[in-house]
């Protein structure tokens, strides 16, 4: 390995998750920046846009805050571009947006003059169903709007950057955000054939809480998303066993009482007898199928589908065990075992609380995964969370651009190697 | 050996001696003080007085004075009684060694040289342990160094851009999920002659 002097000081990673924008040069260390992965376009007549002298269209970063207006507003001011990992070719808001996160995150990391700076070189990170195009226009924004700040850039998918950020060169990663999860084999090299896609994450975990939080009476809350997400966190819970944890739970409904206090007011969430409820929440995010959603679906609650986004059919119903072991099937024989040894689970929608007084029932991420593959008939599997389940794929992607040789060039047949950047 | 008799203020009644390191003093009463009872007591307050001033007090008396009194007394207060006659003196109760108020300003000073030593004590015990926490840094700088220097692959000439030759502003030291990660040798290969898989 060359020992690139320059890129121990100069590489610099950009993830673009569904909620957030992590980025940052190697130098940061252990945690990169972070912001929200939106932006806001102003009323160029408010007196606010006007006051702050804003000459930028599109407001990124810890300014937004400053600009929002009304909450009639927002719904088409303010723009996640990535809320399903994926940007639609034509949709020049949010690829306005994607634009100025690049640039606001470069320029915060602006490195002193004449200490030798000839250009980061930008390691990018995008869901592993983002679509070919997605890569073309990622890296024409980088080369149309350089300003001496970039010598090269790359792209490479977020599951991936996850594997080299948690050090496994063989394994499984299951990243799931907030629209939705990919299951991605990794063999020192994605294996992008085998992908599974999964139209299901955190945001369907809120649809439910939602739900559950009208049923016991709290129709006015579960129509605003800050507080559903709050609560899910909060009294969600995964069950080993859907059937027994419910069981258990409407015999002993003080034991498994649901409360939660919105912090800051004086509102209290009480779901009381109907606290067995709280299972279905985690439930619901790893296996939508039980019988007992059924009767939301026919209520109107949204059935998860199969959507195709770009080149990729997302799978709405299919449980998390079904896709893993899809996903490995699709793989070489030999590799499968070695596939199952590994299995690393990504994102914040993994991120699930087990109480002391409710380990019987409740359960984690990792332990409610290895029950779905024990069911399909996969015993010998390892599954556990990356050990910096917030920054794993901007660690990977430090990693990447540090390693991969500077004359490693892009091939958009395999979809790896540097861009160079003319300056 | 014997001791050199001293000079002694005009309002002291007795005899002084320097004895090797001791003062010693006496004081002494003649066979006509005995029939003087304020005398005999005078003579005893007079030492308990000065007993700080001398490593030793004596009172001398007729030995007749030994018969009446009790040496019980002396002892407890550390004046020696000497008894005489026309023949000999004998030391009815030996006098006890007075600290002398020099010892006593001495033995101040010396708790307070023991003070400013158990200060200085502690203080390099601080030193010595912050001495030691620094250096176990440095040993597992060290350590971290040389698990990243382990990863087997030849370390080679340093790469792109040619004219760069600036330290790092971190101190050359990378993050924690650089040490030990397979990744580093894996992708350092790349393009390398490799079989690459078509992404698809």
């Amino acid at each position: 390995m060359s020992v690139d002097n320059y890129r121990s000081n100069y590489t610099f990673a950009m993830d673009f998750g569904t909620s957030d924008f992590k980025f940052g040069p190697i130098t940061l260390g252990e945690q990169p920046r972070v912001v929200n992965n939106r932006g806001y376009f102003p009323d160029k007549n408010s007196v606010m846009y006007k006051a702050f002298e804003a000459t930028s269209d599109v407001i990124v970063g810890d300014d937004v805050p400053l600009y929002l207006q009304s909450a009639e507003d927002l719904s088409s001011r303010l723009i996640y571009p990535m809320r399903n990992g994926v940007i639609e070719r034509n949709d020049d808001q949010a690829w306005r947006v994607v634009q100025s996160l690049t640039d606001y995150g470069l320029a915060s990391f602006k490195p002193q003059p004449n200490n030798g700076f000839q250009g980061y070189y930008v390691v990018v990170s995008l869901s592993s169903v983002s679509p070919r195009y997605m890569y073309e226009k990622l890296m024409s924004a980088f080369l149309e709007n350089n300003r001496g700040m970039v010598r090269a850039v790359t792209v490479i998918p977020q599951p991936f950057a996850v594997a080299i950020g948690h050090g496994v060169t063989t394994c499984v990663v299951i990243e799931s955000g907030h629209g939705n999860s990919q299951v991605c084999p990794i063999s020192k090299y994605p294996i992008r054939a085998a992908q599974v896609a999964l139209n299901r994450g955190g945001g369907d975990a809120n649809a439910i809480a939602s739900e559950i939080l009208k049923d016991a009476g709290y129709s006015d809350l579960a129509n605003e998303e800050a507080v559903v997400r709050k609560v899910k966190e909060n009294i969600g819970l995964v069950p080993e066993n859907l059937d027994s944890a419910i069981g258990e739970a409407k015999r002993s409904p003080r034991r498994f009482r649901a409360r939660y206090k919105l912090p800051g007011t004086r509102i209290e969430i009480d779901l009381e007898k109907d606290s067995w409820s709280r299972f279905l929440i985690g439930e619901y995010v790893f296996n939508p199928n039980h019988e007992i959603f059924e009767s939301y679906f026919n209520r109107g609650m949204p059935r998860p589908r199969d959507v195709k986004m770009g080149d990729t059919v997302f799978k709405g119903m299919l449980d998390f065990g079904g896709a893993i072991v899809t996903s490995v099937e699709r793989c070489p024989v030999e590799l499968q075992p070695l596939l199952y040894r590994e299995v690393l689970l990504s994102g914040g929608n993994f991120s699930w609380a087990v109480p002391a007084k409710l380990q019987d029932m409740a359960v984690d991420a990792p332990t409610k995964v290895k029950s779905l593959l024990r069911e399909r008939g996969i015993k010998n599997v390892s599954v556990k969370m990356t050990n910096s389940p917030q920054f794993s794929v901007w660690h990977g992607c430090i990693i990447y651009g540090f390693a991969i040789p500077e004359n490693y060039e892009w091939d958009w047949q395999r979809l790896e190697g540097w861009m160079k950047v003319p300056n | 050996m014997g001791g050199q008799r001293t000079e002694q203020g005009d309002q002291d009644p007795g005899v002084s001696f320097q004895l090797g390191a001791d003062k010693v003093h006496v004081l002494i009463l003649k066979p006509e003080d005995l029939a003087l009872r304020n005398t005999i007591l005078d003579a005893v307050l007079n030492l308990s007085a000065v007993k700080y001033t001398y490593s030793l007090v004596y009172l001398a008396a007729p030995r007749l004075f030994g018969a009446s009194v009790d040496a019980t007394v002396f002892r407890t207060h550390g004046i020696g009684l000497l008894l005489y006659d026309e023949r000999r003196i004998d030391e009815a109760v030996p006098a006890q060694p007075m600290q002398t108020e020099q010892a006593v300003r001495n033995d101040k000073s010396v708790l307070t040289e023991l003070a400013t030593l158990k200060t200085m004590y502690l203080d390099m015990e601080r030193t010595i342990s912050q001495l030691r926490d620094d250096l176990n840094a440095a040993h597992n700088l060290h350590t971290v160094r040389e698990q990243i220097g382990r990863i087997p692959v030849p370390i080679d000439v340093i790469t792109t851009p040619d004219s760069y030759d600036h330290d790092p502003p971190h101190g050359g030291l990378l993050p924690s999920y650089f040490v030990n990660n397979p990744w580093l040798d894996v992708l350092s290969k790349r393009g390398n002659g490799e079989r690459e898989p078509i992404a698809g």
